[in-house]
This record gives structure tokens, C-alpha cells and sequence, in this order.
């Protein structure tokens, strides 16, 4: 398994990562987990720079990207990633615990590749994080349907 | 303001109105007339009379110099004339002596222009004129006249001492101060007189016993004097001069014959001489001071001299009685305004400033009654008529169109019959419009004053057609008999201050208005800022608030999965307890942002099928029922709305899931989605089930945030869902309720304005 691509999760809160990390660790995916605590991390880790510019060469199969960060917050890191034509296709998920309509709407403009807001149930979470690993490291999707009228009004 | 009051028959004014009387071409016999062209001075018109003088007979005198045929008055005449001088009427230069064929006569020389001629007048002087009547003689007498008008209290006092002493002057056998209103009707105003004539004091006289152009005369013209009205008249010869090409305008002239008609009104009146001394205050006609005397009379020169200086002092002693009179009215109804000003300032509105002080409303129009009126409401204040009837009368106003600020009356039932109806409490009215796009203002009311007017003689016979049928001629009233008439349907008319201060009022409302609106503009800047504030406040707490219950459920979960085989039951009740609480916490924070966004993001309205938004929510809900329950749906046609589908969604979610939720218990389920008859531009839209129902007394808690009918075993839920659904409606501009039975069921109804009605 080592071709595996790494899964990169950006997260300040060490609760979140101990929980995110739990329930990938239950979804059995194999690939490495890397994590950094900010965006500017984020940022050197996805450029090969800083305490990362000895990484695996291998983009990650998928970004799981908090919103709010230090320093560089998420949609800043989203807005960079999206607007590198040598990045943007590295999939990025927003992981957020935002319900703000002015977030989702700002993600999506940015180009991102999904907006989960993390559940208060811990089986709900569990099971996005599960879906979101596996399914970023096999195939791509187009962002969920925003609310509108159904397709043929 | 509201015209004539007294319907006078059209053709007749108009058959008086049209008597040239300044181009009759005629004169009264007591003197003679010159007509001299210049540069010579050579006489181009003469009256037919004349006298004949030695070696000159009057009828050859057109023609001559003046210097050659009445080297006597030469000199004089030509400092007195040139195209600058006569302006302002006839002026009297000297007496001089003339021989006649019948020896040596005194005549008052008078000269005035007219057009491109100079007309001489000599008028015979009488024998009465002599020392007694010098200026130096009269002097004490204008004195005291003068003192006495200063003492004067009143504006009768004035007219009272004036006819006195004009009569003194004149000896005429009586004197009547004549004043003018407003639709020139003359009522007598003051009298004096030695009981020859009768008295006239307080009648009436119609406008069209002095027709319009002879006003015009008399303000031209300000003394006019008739010695004998049995005279035989004096043609002018040649009427029309070759030179001029146009008849001599006889306006300023002081020997001009007078209208027939009018002759025969004084022989009417049986008086057979008469004077008449115009009163101008600020260049317009206030009144008359009118003489007569039972036999002819002449007056001599140097007494109507004096009559007319003393007219014109009482004039200016008269206009500046009414200016402080008016002066003052104006100082205190300022004082007034300005506090009503301050009411409205310190007031919510203008209006509860004006309504909360109504004496003061009142006092600045001098009304009995008001109303002060915003939109739909109605303040009203005193005598006033009924609401019904403002709102008639202030349409009729509107809708009279013209821009005028103020609107005034004093008989408003003759513009506007409905007001017949309310007389005795709005037979005034004065009205101020305090914006052209609304439909504010403020309304003053008078009652009606019943007044009884004495005429002198019935004003709708002021004047006949000739008996014998001449078609043109009119012929005035034979009987001045005091002719007494009831005046229905009008008020105390407003004076010029009260209108102005009503104006004034006008200004300050609407200045008020505009400093409200601005203020208005600030708060709303305000507002939004700290909705902005909100805003971020939300966001934060969607963040920092939210994860700390999903950390207390993932650990807690963590335990149990992990760590729950070396729990006790006891203590993995606990645990449970702990996920239970901390996502139920987590689930109210979620619910309560998503109440206060649908407060706060923009309505994005599109039209979409309603059935098609339904069934997509219904399959969404029917996910989480049990496999076993049976739930029988009976949606109907819903039709097409327009509104915002993400909103409409969460609505269409919460009564679904609600219907659900509340027949749990029930074994045959029926849940029916429905569409009402549209009802006022408004699509009705109910979903109904046979669930447990509720109390109709806690109806009107339904729909309130975190109000709950059940306790959380029986149903689960935070309490908001109904909450936004009604916000969600109501900022679509519908309406939401509901009905129950307790056991039976419950019905929830929504309504979404037509797109038309949307805004």
C-alpha cells in the first residue's frame, strides 16, 4: 500500500483531530495521515516548503481543510490552492463546524470540492469522515446540489 | 379665497359695466373747457359754452391761441402743461378773472393732461368762496382733525370723525363713509347728517351700483363733485378733432359729465347734488366718502381741497390702524407657532405634538375646531364633522388639484355643497397639505355665523331694464327701502395673518417631517450596523459554541465504544445521558442559527412547482419512519409559487416532519397537503393530520420560539421549527395558523402573496 497517496487534514483544534483521526482510523484506509495546525503550515506543506520541503513528493488523494484557522484560515488556503493552476486539482473538502450561508457559498466560488459541516452526532461524523476518505482516494465528484427548486421547476 | 357672495344677475353688471363713462364727451354746465394742443397752444376743443367775450364769440374759439383768444390764462397754462405734468389728475392753478359779455366772472382754473392734448377747465367759482375758507382759516380745523384721529380707538371712530367733518366742510346735508368688501359690495360704515336725508347707516349697497370702471374712475380720480343732478350736459365741439382723430378721455376731468344712469340713481334717491371723495389705502379702493344734499349745491374749491387733504390723512391714519392692528395679530400668532414648534419637536410625531396642545392648534387659526390627519388616522379636536365627512371633504381637496400651500374659505358650502350637511360646524374652512406625496394635513374649522345684512333696497333689483325696452340702457332702483336679508352657510372670515401663520405652521411640519426622515436614515444606518454585529456574533457562536457539544458527544461516544466494557450499566446510563444532552445542546444551537438567518438573508424569489417541492420533502422525511409505519398521503394540486426555495423548503420540512412526528401513535395515518381558493391575491396552503392534535388554547403559543406543547419524552424537538416557519412566511408577506383537536388532529395553514402583491 505504500503508493497510497497521503490524506492531509488541516485542523487547530486537538479535540477535532483526535476524533477525526479516530474515525479514519476506524474506516481502515491505509493512507498516511498528515496533519498541520494552520494555514501557513497547509500552505508549506502543499508547496514542499519549510519544515516540509523534504516531503513524499505525492500530492495528497484529498484535503480535509477547517475553516477557521490561524494565521491563514481556510478559505485563504482554499483560494490559494484553487487559484494554482499546478494545484487546483488537488481535491479539497471544507470541514467546518460553519452553518454561515456566506461560507458556503464563498467556498464554492473558491472552487471547492465539498462543504461538510461536522455533525453533533458522533455517528453522523464518524460516517462523513469515513465516506470522505474513501471517497476522495478513489474517484471525484461534483459539489453537492445547494438548495434550489428540484430540476425540472 | 371664495368669491362673490351674492350672485348678481351677469348681463345686467356686464350692460353697466360696458358704459364708457369717460368717453361721454359731455360736461356738467357750472364751468367751461379748453382743449390745446401744443407746441402753440392753439384750442382744438371747446365745450359748447364757452362765454361769449368781447369781439369773440364763445362758438369761435376752436382754432385760436390760446394766448390770442384768452390771454389771461396764458401764462398761466403754459407752466402748467407738458407731457410730464397732469399725471395725477387735475390740478387747480390759480382763480382768475375773465371778462364776458356779461361782465367780469372769477372761474378756478384747473389743468390736466390728457393724451396728446392739454385740457383747461374753468370752473365758475362760488360766491361763498372767500376768507373763511384759506387754508389759513382752516388750519385749526385740520389740526384738531388730525388730534382727533390719533385719539380715535377704532376704525369707526376714524370714519365717524371723518364724516363729520367733511360734512362741517361741505355743509351738505348728510356724509357717509362707503366701504368696499372683498366683492365690492358697500356697506356704510359711518354717518353724519341734519335729518334732511335718510339715515343709511349699515346698509348695504350691491357692487352694481358702482359698476367696475367707475371704481377704476374713482381710484384715478379721488374727488368727484355733481352741484345739480337736473343739469342739461354740454357737448364737446368738434367731438372728435381732425389733429387727434379720437375722442377727448374725460377721466381726470373735473367738470366730466356723469353716467345717466347715475343721475338718475341720485334722483332715485331724491338728491340733487352730491360729492364723492375717494379713499385709497396702499393704492386700492378701501371706501367712499359720499355726500348729498336735497337741493343743488355747489361746494366751493377750496372746501373740497380740504376735504380731500383731510381724506387722505384719515387714509394714512386708517392703514396704519389696520397695520398694528394686524401687526399685533401677527406677534401673537408667532407666539403660538413657535410653541406649537416646540411641541412637535420634543413630540414622536408632528401630529401628536399638534393633537396633544389643541388649544394652541386652535388659537393660531382662531377655529372652533381641527383636525390634524396621517394617513388613515384622525385626530379631530373640537367642532368638527365627522370623520366620514373629512375624509370626503380632504379627497375633494385633493382633488382639486393647484398647488397653493394654504386653502381657505368662509363659505365653503358654495364651492362645496356636501358642506351644506355641516354648516353650523364647518361653514369655514382653511387647510394646509403637509406633502404633495401624502395625503397629511392639518384642517381648520369654523362654525357658521348667521348674519342679517340691511340693503339698501332689494340687491337682486339693484338695477332694471328700461321699461320702455331700450336694449342697452339700465335703469338703477326706484326704491332704496332697507331690504333685510339672512346670510346662511358662512363663518368669520380668516384674516390674512391666521392664513399666513397656518402657512408658517405648514413650513415648520414640513421641516419637521424632513429632519425625522433624516433621522430616520441615521437610525436605519445604525440598525444595520449592529445587525452586522449580530451577524458576526452568530457566526462565532456557530463556531465556538457548536464544537464543544460535538466534542462532549465524540468523547462521550468514544467511552462508550471504546472503553464501555469496563463501565458498569450504571455508568454507561451515564454516558448515555452525557451524548444525549450534550446533542440535544448541540441540535438547539443548530435550530437556533438557523432561526436567526432566515431572519437575516435576503429573500431570492423564483416561481416553482409546489408539488414538485412537496413530494421531494416527503420522501426526505418518509426516510426516517420506520419501515413498518404506514402513512397514507393525499397531496393535491398545489400550483406554482413564487418564493425563496431554500426558505419555502425548511417551511414545507417543518410541517411534513411535524405531521409525521405528532401521528406516531396513530394506526391508520392520513396526512393531507392541500391548496385553498386563492383568497385577496394570496395562495392558501394547509397540511392537515389525524395526529394527537392540540389544545386551541395554546394556539397562540404555537408558532413562538421555544415554546413546546409536549413534554421532550413524549416528542423530541427544540421548539423552533413552528418559529421559523412563521418567519419564513411572514417575511414572504403571508400569514400562518392554525387549528386542533386535542386526540383529533391538527391543521396548519401558510398563505404566499401572488406575485403581484409580492414586493
Amino acid at each position: 500500500m505504500a503508493d497510497l497517496k497521503p490524506i492531509l487534514l488541516v485542523e487547530d483544534n486537538p479535540n477535532d483531530i483526535e476524533l477525526t483521526l479516530a474515525a479514519l482510523e476506524k474506516s481502515q484506509l491505509a493512507n498516511e495521515i498528515a496533519i498541520c495546525r494552520d494555514g501557513a503550515e497547509a500552505l508549506d506543506y502543499l508547496y514542499r516548503r519549510g519544515d516540509h520541503a523534504g516531503r513524499d513528493a505525492r500530492e495528497p488523494a484529498v484535503v480535509l481543510l477547517d475553516l477557521k484557522l490561524p494565521k491563514v484560515d481556510g478559505l485563504e488556503v482554499l483560494a490559494a490552492v484553487k487559484g494554482d493552476p499546478g494545484m487546483r486539482s488537488v481535491p479539497i473538502v471544507m470541514l467546518t463546524s460553519s452553518r454561515e450561508e456566506s461560507d458556503l457559498v464563498r467556498s464554492y466560488q473558491l472552487g471547492v470540492n465539498a462543504f461538510v459541516v461536522k455533525p453533533v452526532g458522533f455517528k453522523e461524523f464518524f460516517e462523513a469522515i469515513q465516506d470522505l476518505g474513501v471517497f476522495w482516494a478513489v474517484l471525484n465528484e461534483p459539489p453537492p446540489h445547494r438548495g434550489g427548486w428540484p430540476s425540472n421547476a | 379665497m371664495n368669491s362673490a357672495a351674492r350672485p348678481l344677475d351677469a348681463a345686467q353688471l356686464t350692460a353697466c359695466d360696458r358704459e364708457p363713462i369717460h368717453l361721454l364727451g359731455t360736461l356738467q354746465p357750472h364751468g367751461f373747457l379748453l382743449a390745446v394742443q401744443e407746441p402753440d397752444l392753439r384750442i382744438v376743443q371747446a365745450s359748447a359754452n364757452v362765454p361769449d367775450r368781447p369781439g369773440q364769440p364763445g362758438g369761435e374759439v376752436v382754432g385760436r391761441l390760446l394766448s390770442a383768444a384768452f390771454p389771461e390764462l396764458a401764462e398761466a397754462v403754459a407752466g402748467g402743461t407738458g407731457p410730464d405734468r397732469g399725471a395725477e389728475g387735475a390740478r387747480y392753478l390759480r382763480t382768475v378773472g375773465l371778462e364776458t359779455a356779461s361782465g367780469s366772472r372769477l372761474y378756478d382754473l384747473a389743468v390736466h393732461r390728457s393724451g396728446p392734448l392739454t385740457v383747461v377747465e374753468l370752473e365758475e367759482a362760488t360766491a361763498e368762496a372767500g376768507g373763511e375758507l384759506s387754508l389759513d382759516a382752516l388750519s385749526p380745523r385740520l389740526n384738531a382733525f388730525v388730534e382727533g384721529l390719533h385719539r380715535a380707538a377704532t376704525v369707526a371712530d376714524l370714519c365717524g370723525q371723518l364724516a363729520a367733518e367733511v360734512r362741517r366742510l361741505t355743509g351738505f346735508d348728510r356724509a357717509l363713509v362707503y366701504r368696499f368688501d372683498r366683492d365690492w359690495h358697500g356697506t356704510v360704515v359711518a354717518e353724519d347728517g341734519n335729518g334732511v336725508l335718510p339715515s343709511y347707516l349699515d346698509l348695504r349697497f350691491p357692487a352694481s351700483d358702482i359698476p367696475a370702471q367707475a371704481r377704476e374712475l374713482y381710484r384715478r380720480n379721488r374727488l368727484r363733485i355733481i352741484p345739480d343732478a337736473g343739469y342739461v350736459p354740454v357737448p364737446i365741439v368738434p367731438a372728435v378733432p381732425p389733429s387727434t382723430g379720437a375722442p377727448l378721455d374725460l377721466s381726470q376731468s373735473i367738470l366730466r359729465s356723469v353716467s345717466p344712469v347715475h343721475v338718475e340713481y341720485m334722483r332715485n334717491m331724491g338728491t340733487m347734488a352730491s360729492m364723492s371723495v375717494s379713499i385709497l389705502v396702499d393704492g386700492g379702493l378701501w371706501g367712499l366718502i359720499s355726500c348729498h344734499n336735497k337741493a343743488p349745491r355747489r361746494v366751493p374749491l377750496q372746501a373740497r381741497n380740504a376735504c380731500d387733504l383731510l381724506t387722505r390723512v384719515f387714509a394714512l391714519q386708517l392703514a396704519s390702524k389696520e397695520r398694528s392692528a394686524e401687526a399685533e395679530e401677527r406677534l401673537r400668532l408667532g407666539a403660538v407657532g413657535g410653541r406649537l414648534l416646540g411641541y412637535m419637536t420634543e413630540a414622536d410625531s408632528f401630529s401628536a405634538g399638534l393633537f396633544g396642545h389643541s388649544e394652541d392648534l386652535l388659537a393660531l387659526a382662531g377655529a372652533d375646531g381641527a383636525a390634524v390627519v396621517v394617513g388613515d388616522q384622525y385626530r379631530l379636536i373640537g367642532l368638527t364633522p365627522g370623520k366620514g365627512e373629512i375624509q370626503r371633504l380632504r379627497d375633494w381637496l385633493a382633488g382639486r388639484g393647484g398647488d397653493e400651500d394654504v386653502f381657505a374659505t368662509d363659505s365653503l358650502g358654495e364651492i362645496y355643497p356636501p358642506a351644506g350637511d355641516f354648516a353650523d360646524v364647518a361653514s369655514g374652512l382653511l387647510a394646509i397639505s403637509v406633502s404633495q406625496t401624502s395625503p397629511n394635513s392639518v384642517l381648520w374649522f369654523r362654525p357658521e355665523v348667521v348674519q342679517t345684512v340691511k340693503w339698501g333696497g332689494d340687491p337682486t333689483k339693484a338695477a332694471t331694464q328700461d321699461p320702455a325696452g331700450g336694449p342697452a340702457r339700465l335703469h338703477p332702483r326706484k326704491s332704496f327701502e332697507t331690504w333685510k336679508e339672512t346670510l346662511r352657510g358662512r363663518a368669520l372670515p380668516w384674516t390674512v395673518p391666521q392664513i399666513d401663520a397656518a402657512k408658517d405652521l405648514r413650513a415648520a411640519i414640513l421641516g419637521i417631517v424632513l429632519r425625522r426622515a433624516e433621522e430616520l436614515a441615521a437610525l436605519s444606518e445604525e440598525l444595520q450596523r449592529s445587525n452586522k454585529e449580530l451577524e458576526a456574533f452568530s457566526y462565532s457562536v456557530s463556531h465556538d459554541l457548536r464544537a464543544p457539544f460535538r466534542h462532549i458527544v465524540g468523547y462521550s461516544e468514544l467511552l462508550r465504544s471504546r472503553e464501555g466494557d469496563r463501565l458498569s450499566d450504571k455508568g454507561r446510563h451515564y454516558v448515555d445521558t452525557i451524548i444525549e444532552a450534550a446533542f440535544s445542546a448541540g441540535t438547539l444551537v443548530d435550530n437556533l442559527l438557523t432561526f436567526s438567518q432566515m431572519g437575516r438573508n435576503a429573500l431570492k424569489r423564483v416561481f416553482g412547482d409546489m408539488n414538485l417541492l412537496v413530494e421531494e420533502v416527503r420522501r426526505k422525511v418518509m426516510r426516517d419512519v420506520p419501515a413498518g409505519r404506514p402513512i397514507r398521503w393525499q397531496v393535491g394540486s398545489l400550483g406554482r409559487v413564487y418564493a425563496d426555495p431554500v426558505m419555502l423548503r425548511l417551511v414545507v420540512e417543518n410541517l411534513l416532519s411535524n405531521a409525521v412526528k405528532y401521528t406516531r401513535g396513530q394506526p391508520d395515518t392520513v396526512i393531507e397537503v392541500g391548496r385553498a381558493p386563492d383568497h385577496k391575491g394570496e395562495a392558501v396552503f394547509y397540511v392537515r393530520d389525524n395526529g394527537i392534535g392540540f389544545d386551541m388554547a395554546y394556539v397562540g403559543k404555537l408558532f413562538g420560539v421555544f415554546q413546546r406543547l409536549h413534554r421532550v419524552e413524549e416528542f423530541e424537538g427544540t421548539g423552533i421549527g413552528l418559529a421559523n416557519v412563521r418567519r419564513i412566511v411572514e417575511r414572504h408577506g403571508g400569514r400562518v395558523w392554525a387549528e386542533g383537536v386535542l386526540g383529533q388532529g391538527a391543521t396548519f395553514h401558510f398563505t404566499l402573496p401572488e406575485r403581484m402583491e409580492a414586493r
